[in-house]
């Protein structure tokens, strides 16, 4: 599905020098999967996820989603930032039905498409409260049905649930991995909660310190559906988490 | 493009003459005697500015805005700041500011010119009244946001209450008393350049309209060059002065946009 | 927010209006300023309300609107463009920034003898003052917010399929909204301003022209008219702005 070869980028900084960010990542992704992606802050990770989006550009390397290179944004692949970027002058209705009608769908059906997916992140009867009223964990409902409503083949998760409250965090991994469970996008999940990564995924991946590199590749073998009060003490996930935060614990390449 | 732009200066210096060229161009197109080419008008500058009459009617404008200008910021940054200490003071001061904000400055040209008659004492006091009103708000509102602790550190020390106005209140709101200087300066200019328009008689209000109902059109653009030059000057050396001043602070606005 | 506080609120906006009345009649009344120099403010009134029923003065005023709103309106769409434009575009904010620079120093009333020479006498060049001089102020916002707003907003609306350019006007604008209607309400009293002053220096109508007009006339009472009036103008359609633009910026959350 994502096929990501030899991917590097540099910024410019201010001081007119060259960063380095994102240093040779290949991976490939296959249909369906869900994959995170761990690092400390600043690997470059974030950076990954904008590039396969098509909103930054690479310096050197390539990207392609179902064999096309990446040239651009677009509806296959939809994003969902940790600071929502819902848009204010809308409502949640109107936020949500915003790809449908960007995407030429006549006004009633995208209503009715929109109200339906308002009522699967669980936010019936707030379809015409502005985001200013909503909490955190109900803005980023919107976000997710938002991106939803325009049918993306790949979730891009920018950590998602990174400016949440430790409770509301782990209701919407639950709640993501529902919907998830339902039709089975690819996804590539950005984070920097190791547990999250290992609840959420089939794969792991963990980048080195900046400039990114991948340091490590670890297959999530646990059986879904997955349950949090389950796996917590399930000695598989605890070992994935211990393997994983040493993996962290030394960040050079 | 990139470095171009990096060079100080160069950029306003290629959009004066952009601006030119296409003045030129479109007075060649627009072929009628409203609209003189650019270089015709510039011909006339230093024929304007080495005439006796009208140099001395300029810098006579000059002088009325500058003593204008003065003696508002003798004025208003001593009632700004205690405004900004003392509530009594303020509460003052603001109904009257209040309602004299609204009112065109220069639309009271004709009352005052009434009052003062038409010589410098009404222009001026245009100019003055004009400069005064966003000077006060500015030192008000620097006052009132200097920090209570300075004050109380400058108080236990033994500072009396005009020392410690002097001496902490009015560094400590100067960042902000610049601020208000610097619109100041841009309605002072406004102010005078209007005031002659309403009430004619002498400066460069007058030379403008003058030479428009002459039908020396020439004139009429290149005395408006010379007031945009007046501007670009007074502009370029208060930045240079505020960059002494108050070095020690963070640049505010860059361009001020003043209205009347 | 209870009636008792909406009530002290309106008292002290209304005590200095109070405040000023009551000092100008006060100066009346200790006869230091002789009646024709300046009227009681109960004279002054009588004569306001008794000209909102003359057709003649109406009319003045009516003229003095539409330049007012021609003037503004060509700011709005010109400033907002520019500015939209200038953040959407490297190659308009080189030409825009300088020129800008360039002209700010320039009082926008010196070009009025200008305008006159190319426009005429008549509406079009009081019209074009007005765009001159609120432009700026429009533009300037419009350029600030549009530059400051978060390029997640862009991308979420280009991943759901909006070109770049229609992300500048559909999401950029939108999302700078509170930006562009502050400069908006300035150009708004910058258009007051300018149109009246524009109407003093040289106009055949208006209420710019009836002020002139007293005072040739001496008829001092008639010069505070259009005066007065035109500053209630000024602030009633800030007040009135004010109220557009809270109900627009209805789901944005609340500015310090």
């Amino acid at each position: 599905m994502i096929s990501i070869d030899r991917l590097s980028k540099s910024f410019e900084t201010a001081r007119g020098t060259s960063h380095r960010a994102l240093n040779s990542i290949s991976l490939d992704v296959a249909d369906g999967e869900f994959v995170s992606v761990l690092g400390p802050s600043g690997c470059g990770k974030s950076t990954l996820l904008y590039i396969v989006g098509g909103f930054v550009g690479p310096s050197e390397g390539a990207v392609r989603v179902k064999g096309a290179a990446v040239t651009g944004p677009g509806p296959d692949r939809g994003p969902v930032f940790q600071e929502f970027a819902l848009f204010p002058w809308k409502t949640v209705l109107g936020n949500v039905m915003y790809g449908l009608i960007e995407q030429g769908v006549a006004k009633a059906a995208a209503e009715k498409r929109a109200l339906s997916l308002i009522e699967l992140v669980h936010l019936k009867g707030y379809e015409n409260f502005y985001p200013k009223e909503l909490s955190g964990g109900m803005k980023q409902r919107v976000a997710i049905a938002r991106t939803l409503a325009y049918g993306p083949s790949i979730l891009l998760m920018d950590e998602p649930f990174g400016a949440l409250d430790a409770h509301t965090r782990t209701g919407m991994q639950h709640e993501l991995l529902e919907i998830w469970e339902r039709d089975r996008k690819t996804v590539l999940f950005v984070t920097h909660s190791v547990e999250e990564a290992v609840f959420l995924s089939d794969r792991v991946v963990v980048l080195t310190r900046s400039p990114g590199q991948i340091k490590d590749i670890l297959r999530i073998d646990l059986p879904r559906p997955r349950r949090r009060a389950e796996l917590l003490v399930d000695r598989r996930y605890q070992q994935y988490v211990v393997d994983i935060e040493k993996l962290m614990d030394n960040p050079a390449s | 493009m990139k470095n171009l732009s990096a060079i100080p200066g160069l950029p306003p210096l290629l959009a004066t003459v952009g601006l030119l060229a296409a003045w030129e161009i479109a007075a060649r197109v627009i072929d009628i005697s409203g609209l003189p080419p650019a270089h015709e008008a510039l011909r006339e500058l230093p024929k304007i500015l080495t005439d006796k009459e009208s140099l001395l009617n300029i810098l006579d404008s000059i002088r009325r805005m500058v003593i204008g200008f003065a003696l508002a910021l003798a004025f208003a940054i001593p009632v700004g700041l205690m405004m900004g200490r003392s509530r009594f003071v303020a509460a003052f001061f603001n109904p009257l500011l209040m309602i004299i904000y609204p009112v065109p400055k220069a639309a009271l040209m004709p009352i005052i010119m009434l009052w003062l008659g038409v010589g410098d004492a009404s222009k001026t006091l245009v100019i003055f009244l004009g400069v005064s009103l966003p000077v006060i708000y500015h030192s008000y509102q620097g006052a009132r946001a200097v920090e209570e602790k300075m004050l109380w550190s400058a108080a236990a020390m033994g500072m009396g209450a005009r020392a410690r106005l002097l001496r902490i209140v009015l560094p400590a709101a100067l960042p902000e008393i610049v601020v208000g200087i610097r619109t100041g300066l841009v309605l002072a200019l406004i102010t005078m350049v209007t005031s002659e328009m309403i009430a004619r008689k002498q400066g460069v209000g007058d030379i403008l309209f003058n030479a428009l109902a002459m039908a020396q059109y020439e004139t009429v653009y290149a005395t408006i060059v010379i007031i945009g030059m007046l501007g670009f000057i007074i502009d370029v050396g208060f930045e240079r002065l505020r960059a002494h001043m108050v070095a020690w602070a963070e640049p505010a606005h860059e361009i001020a946009v003043g209205s009347t | 927010m209870t009636s008792a506080r909406r009530f002290s609120e309106i008292a002290v906006g209304i005590l200095p209006i109070a405040l000023v009345l009551a000092l100008w009649q006060g100066i009346v009344a200790s006869g230091i300023a002789p009646p024709v120099l300046l009227p009681a403010p109960g004279a002054v009134f009588a004569r306001l309300i008794e000209q909102v029923g003359n057709r003649q003065f109406l009319e003045n005023a009516a003229i003095t609107l539409y330049r007012l709103f021609a003037g503004f309106s060509i700011a709005v769409v010109l400033g907002v463009t520019l500015g939209v434009a200038a953040t959407g575009s490297k190659t308009i904010e080189g030409i825009v920034k300088p020129l800008v620079r360039v002209l700010a120093p320039l009082p926008k009333v010196a070009l009025y003898p200008a305008m006159i020479l190319i426009l005429g006498f008549d509406d079009a060049s009081k019209i074009a003052l007005v765009a001159a001089d609120a432009v700026f102020p429009i533009l300037l916002a419009t350029w600030q917010g549009t530059g400051a707003v978060e390029p997640k907003l862009v991308w979420s609306a280009r991943a759901a399929g909006t070109s770049q350019r229609a992300a500048l006007f559909k999401i950029v604008l939108m999302a700078a909204l509170p930006s562009v209607l502050t400069g908006c309400r300035i150009g708004l009293i910058i258009s007051c301003i300018v149109v009246f002053l524009a109407e003093m220096i040289t106009s055949t109508d208006g209420l710019g022209y009836l002020m002139v007009r007293a005072a040739r006339n001496f008829e001092t009472v008639d010069m505070f008219v259009p005066l007065i009036s035109i500053s209630i103008l000024g602030l009633t359609l800030n007040a009135a702005f004010n109220a557009l633009r809270a109900w627009l910026l209805r789901g944005f959350p609340e500015e310090r």
